[in-house]
């Protein structure tokens, strides 16, 4: 059960990954610094105002939605490609990572919240809230993200700028405003799963690195771009993860991601 | 990569690491023993990594892993098996060198694993390393202690050993990644770096040559792992295999510039520099940040770091090649010497079998049947013009003979060898060489480089016969006063000529042009045809595709037409033009 | 409706196309012919927005479109089909139709443009819901003009709509062309296939090596040697 709910919480935290590699050609490998940053700042604001964690959200969407569009305004600007992208955002994840320790030390913090606390029965299991709410999100963030990127007019306009940008543009779709706008939507989403390591796990900055692999695994697995199978990748992974867990020691668990993922990239390097 | 600089740079690098292994002779505080032992560590680990990735491009994010492996093997021989601590170094160095080979004979098979991929896919290898490093005897969690370990002294303490031991290392990439630099292999990994495609094309052995690299690269970063784990006495999973450790020295060798020898040194030394004097307290934290941001602005501004920075200083303070405007094939002709030095192919007489023969080739794309049966012959000698009306198939034709698309069925005989199933870089070697429609030059190679890396893997040659054969070619294009320059540099029929040049190089008895007018104004158009006559004249028989008519009549002996993936007419120019099967697949029915 | 005077186009430092003047009327069909390597993508293309002009004019009912960003030609009334179609492969043939009305004046009419569109491509409604790039070759043609004509254009720009297409289907799109501008849409089609285009079109230019080097109507010049000149090169 445990598996589900840290799918769900992989799938948040590669839901932005996934946008902006398979739609912008990005390699944003600064989500999870800003995930945790989001995670740091929900900690704060919830504790410094006391008021419900999910409350936070208002403040700090709108927030990251702005960071965003400045980091994609950077990226066109300088036409950086994917390469040049994943080590630009690198260093950009050391840069927040200092930033958080200047802040926050490198202490580690809980935030106490009643949803950490709370379990739900479900049947015969015991469910902790935290996680049944980071994957209830999760589902319903990848689920409308797909609805939209499907149905909608602009999520057409965002698939088809990403197979012909030049005939798109021809047909009155406004690529820059397009890309802008994604990269706002995938730092918003970076919010919300900062918000949700912040429920159900203990915060420290060395933390940002240990979700790196596994996130990677889940979207390329998933395919670009693809937020369903992001969702079905993320649940897959967490739970070959619990399984391992549960057979053998818990330190072998990330061996299946990382395994899986050179596996695919052998076998499918035309993502 | 141009001509070396007059002082000799292996002297140089001698003399400073002697230099410096007298530094603990003048007994300064151990602070700068740390110090330079820091620098040591850094520039080893950065000019390693710069051997394959900076080299050849592929940005390899897992150096970390290697490293770690050298750690392990290191803290695993000398507490586990008791072997000493200086035997366990060379095995250290081999068995990073062991894994890094095993990955990349089979990464380097899969022929889509470049760029951003083989980065994630190095990344992923990092941490199973360091996973199974976690759960096995090799560490298991606690890490593992080495203070126990004697550490043979020779010049004082031991870590003054350690010192020498990082400062042989330190000179011992530096001194391969210049070696590498100036050899063969070295021009090989760089044309890898600007299109592996074309590079493989022209005959390197671009597997070969980057696992070879690779597994270099790995060696000397398990061998400063084995150093360093001594050093730090106590080794754990999570500081050994750190990403960080990767990223910083991606970082220093991009700083410091990744195309030259010294740059990741450079780099290396910059950044432990700065770290250093940034060190203490809260600065610490935000030290790494401004290590970050650096890491941006170089890679956005100076795309070739410092070094690249600097060398763009020098080639400007150069001599601008004189006459800067010069006009591009007014040479008359090659000169008597460079006939003589060049091996003139023997023009066959009218032979009966022709050099080339195409025999009912097949080509089909997704259900669109390009070329349907394609018959010709290609005669020892001659200028042979291949033209059709669009989507006729001419540039498939092209590159099936050129090794770049296999064919569905038919034969392609070279000189009666079929060579229809043979590898596109096998077929540099059996003397048949093409240019692209679009020129694609190394970009960042020097022109003469360019030609030089032709001969060299196309002929056989060495170095230094390649870079002669190259300024020789060079000439006959009318393109030596610009051999220093950079491809960017020059303008379209230059370009073109590079192209020519660089076919001609690998002495090939057929030469393939595709479509070589397209885009020159009719002034650069006759000095194109004047150096195809002259590339004849030389013995090479010479197939070009092209739209231009009026070339067309003027330059071929002998005109195939083609239509529909098929031979519909071949002969003189002028008839074959006035043939009505010819006019009704240009004009249709009415015309004919 | 489109005037063109003495544009110049260049890709990198190789000029394609110098000192073409051109016009199109408010209902004609204008062809432009010639050899391949002509320059004659790069001038359809030039006036599509999708290259940037050197020198030279473009004017559309009287307004200059270099000041126009490429995004909003559209809206001025100008659509293009272009060469080898370049459909959005991953996506359905009722998606590529539908990105042909973004624009918010065509997105209005999205209902009837595509049934118009249906209506004269009855293929496409049976397959709307089937992938773009597996359709076949003169499929994915009719994709495309349906794709342009989704934008209710008063211009329709046509880039050599018979690349790649067998002899049948090609009679049928240039039906289709002929059929659009007796609609009443304005045409400018490039092509290498004279029979076919000078059928339908009232006036003709034959563009060799980026020049315009004869004009007129088809008639005439189907008998002007300058076109088997430009063809075949000199007799």
């Amino acid at each position: 059960m445990a598996g589900l709910f840290t799918g769900g919480l992989y799938a948040l935290l590669g839901l932005g990954l996934s946008l902006t590699w398979g739609l912008l050609r990005v390699i944003n490998l600064a989500n999870f610094a800003l995930a945790f940053l989001g995670a740091y700042l929900t900690y704060q604001l919830a504790t410094a105002a006391a008021v419900d964690p999910i409350l936070t959200l208002i403040v700090i969407v709108p927030g990251f939605f702005l960071i965003g569009l400045a980091l994609e305004e950077g990226f066109l600007r300088f036409k950086l490609d994917e390469l040049t992208s994943l080590i630009v955002t690198f260093g950009l994840t050391v840069i927040l990572e200092s930033l958080i320790q200047w802040i926050w030390t490198a202490d580690f913090r809980r935030l106490e919240s009643p949803y950490a606390r709370t379990s739900l029965k479900l049947g015969p299991l015991f469910v902790g809230l935290g996680g049944l709410l980071a994957f209830l999100a999760a589902a319903l963030l990848t689920l409308a993200t797909w609805a939209w990127l499907r149905w909608s007019y602009l999520g057409k306009a965002a698939r088809a700028a990403a197979q012909d940008g030049p005939m798109a543009g021809a047909f009155g779709v406004n690529r820059r405003r397009l890309a802008l706008m994604l990269a706002g939507l995938s730092s918003a989403y970076a919010a919300v799963a900062g918000l949700f390591i912040a429920l159900n796990h203990t915060l420290a900055p060395s933390q940002i690195y240990s979700w790196i692999g596994v996130v990677f695994a889940a979207v390329i697995i998933g395919r670009l771009g693809n937020a369903l199978g992001l969702l079905a990748a993320s649940v897959f992974i967490a739970g070959s993860e619990a399984l391992t867990m549960a057979v053998t020691a818990p330190g072998w668990a990330p061996l299946v991601s990382f395994t899986l993922l050179i596996v695919i990239l052998l076998l499918r390097p035309e993502l | 990569m141009n001509s070396g600089p007059r002082l000799s740079p292996t002297w140089g690098l001698v003399v400073a690491a002697l230099a410096l292994a007298a530094v603990p002779a003048l007994k300064l505080p151990a602070f700068y023993e740390s110090f330079l032992y820091l620098v040591f560590f850094w520039i080893s680990l950065a000019t390693s990594w710069n051997i394959l990735s900076g080299y050849a491009g592929y940005f390899s994010f897992g150096h970390a892993a290697f490293f770690g492996a050298g750690v392990y093997t290191t803290a695993t021989f000398t507490t586990a098996f008791n072997v000493p601590f200086l035997l366990s170094l060379p095995a250290a160095g081999l068995v990073a060198a062991l894994l890094g080979s095993v990955i990349a004979a089979v990464v380097f098979r899969v022929r889509g694993v470049r760029g951003e991929l083989f980065g994630l896919l190095t990344l992923a290898v990092t941490f199973v390393l360091s996973t199974i490093a976690l759960n096995t005897r090799l560490d298991g969690g606690p890490g593992v202690f080495l203070a126990a370990v004697p550490v043979p002294t020779v010049f004082g303490t031991p870590a003054t050993t350690l010192y020498h031991l990082a400062l042989a290392a330190a000179f011992v990439s530096v001194f391969a990644a210049l070696a590498i630099y100036r050899s063969r292999w070295g021009m090989g990994l760089f044309a890898i770096r600007d299109d592996e495609d074309v590079a493989e094309v022209l005959g390197v052995p671009t597997f070969r040559y980057k696992l070879v690299a690779f597994a270099l690269s790995c060696f000397i970063a398990g061998l400063i792992g084995g150093i360093h784990a001594m050093f730090v006495t106590y080794v754990t999973v999570a500081e050994t295999f750190a990403v960080g450790l990767a990223v910083d020295a991606i970082m220093m060798a991009a700083l410091g510039g990744t195309r030259v020898w010294y740059g990741p040194a450079l780099g290396a030394v910059i950044i432990t520099t700065l770290t250093q004097s940034l060190t203490g307290g809260e600065s610490a934290v935000l030290n790494r940040a401004l290590i970050g941001a650096i890491l941006i602005a170089v890679i956005v501004f100076l795309p070739n770091g410092v070094a690249g920075g600097l060398q763009r200083r020098f080639r400007r303070a150069a001599p601008a090649s004189a006459g800067a405007r010069t006009s591009v094939g007014a040479t008359a002709g090659p000169t008597a010497s460079t006939i003589a030095r060049v091996t003139v192919a023997t023009p066959a007489p009218a032979a009966a079998a022709p050099l080339l023969g195409c025999v009912e080739i097949k080509k089909a794309f997704r259900g669109l049947q390009a070329l349907a049966g394609v018959t010709l012959d290609v005669r020892a000698g001659e200028i042979l013009g291949l033209i059709g009306p669009n989507g006729s198939g001419k540039s498939t034709l092209i590159n099936v003979v050129s090794g770049y698309y296999r064919v569905d069925g038919g034969q392609i005989l070279l000189d009666g060898q079929d060579i229809a199933r043979v590898h596109a870089h096998r077929i540099a070697g059996l003397g048949l060489a093409r240019t692209y429609q679009i020129p694609r030059s190394f970009h960042r190679l020097s022109v003469l480089d360019n030609v030089a890396l032709a001969a060299m893997f196309g002929g056989g040659h060495g170095r230094a016969t390649g870079r002669s054969l190259g300024r020789a070619w060079l000439a006959f294009t009318g393109l030596e006063a610009k051999a220093d320059a950079l491809p960017g540099e020059l303008n379209l029929l230059e370009r073109k000529f590079l192209d020519l040049a660089r076919a001609l190089a690998s002495e090939p008895r057929l030469v393939l042009l595709d479509e070589v007018l397209s885009g020159l104004t009719p002034a650069q158009m006759t000095d194109a045809l004047g150096l195809v006559r002259r590339i004849r004249e030389r013995g090479t028989t010479v197939v070009f595709v092209e739209h231009i008519m009026r070339a067309v009549l003027d330059l071929a002996d002998r005109v195939v037409v083609l239509s529909g993936g098929r031979v519909i007419a071949e002969g003189a120019p002028r008839l074959v033009m006035r043939d009505p099967d010819v006019v009704r697949a240009y004009l249709g029915k009415a015309y004919a | 409706m489109l005037e063109i005077d003495r544009l110049e186009v260049a890709h990198g430092d190789a000029v394609a196309v110098w000192d073409v003047s051109l016009a199109v009327g408010t209902r004609e069909l204008v062809t432009v012919v010639g050899p391949n390597g002509a320059g004659k993508t790069t001038l359809i293309d030039a006036i599509a927005g999708l290259l940037p002009i050197r020198s030279g004019t473009v004017r559309l009912e009287g307004r200059d479109l270099s000041s126009v960003p490429a995004h909003q030609l559209c809206q001025h009334g100008v659509a293009l089909v272009p060469e080898g179609r370049r459909l959005f492969p991953a996506m359905t043939v009722e998606e590529n139709l539908e990105i042909g009305c973004y624009a918010p004046a065509a997105r209005r009419k999205r209902a009837q443009s595509l049934e118009r569109v249906y209506a004269t491509f009855p293929v496409l409604r049976e397959r709307r819901r089937t992938v773009a790039g597996s359709l076949s070759g003169g499929q994915q043609q009719m994709v495309a003009i349906g794709r342009a004509l989704m934008a209710m254009p008063r211009l329709l720009l046509l880039d050599e709509p018979s690349l790649g297409l067998a002899p049948q289907i090609v009679d049928q799109v240039f039906e289709v062309v002929a059929g659009i501008h007796a609609d009443g849409v304005a045409v400018l089609l490039v092509e290498q296939n004279i029979v076919q285009a000078f059928a339908i079109a009232a006036r003709a230019y034959v563009l060799e090596h980026g020049r315009i080097v004869a004009e007129g109507v088809p008639a005439d010049l189907a008998r002007d040697p300058r076109i088997r000149e430009a063809y075949l090169g000199q007799q």
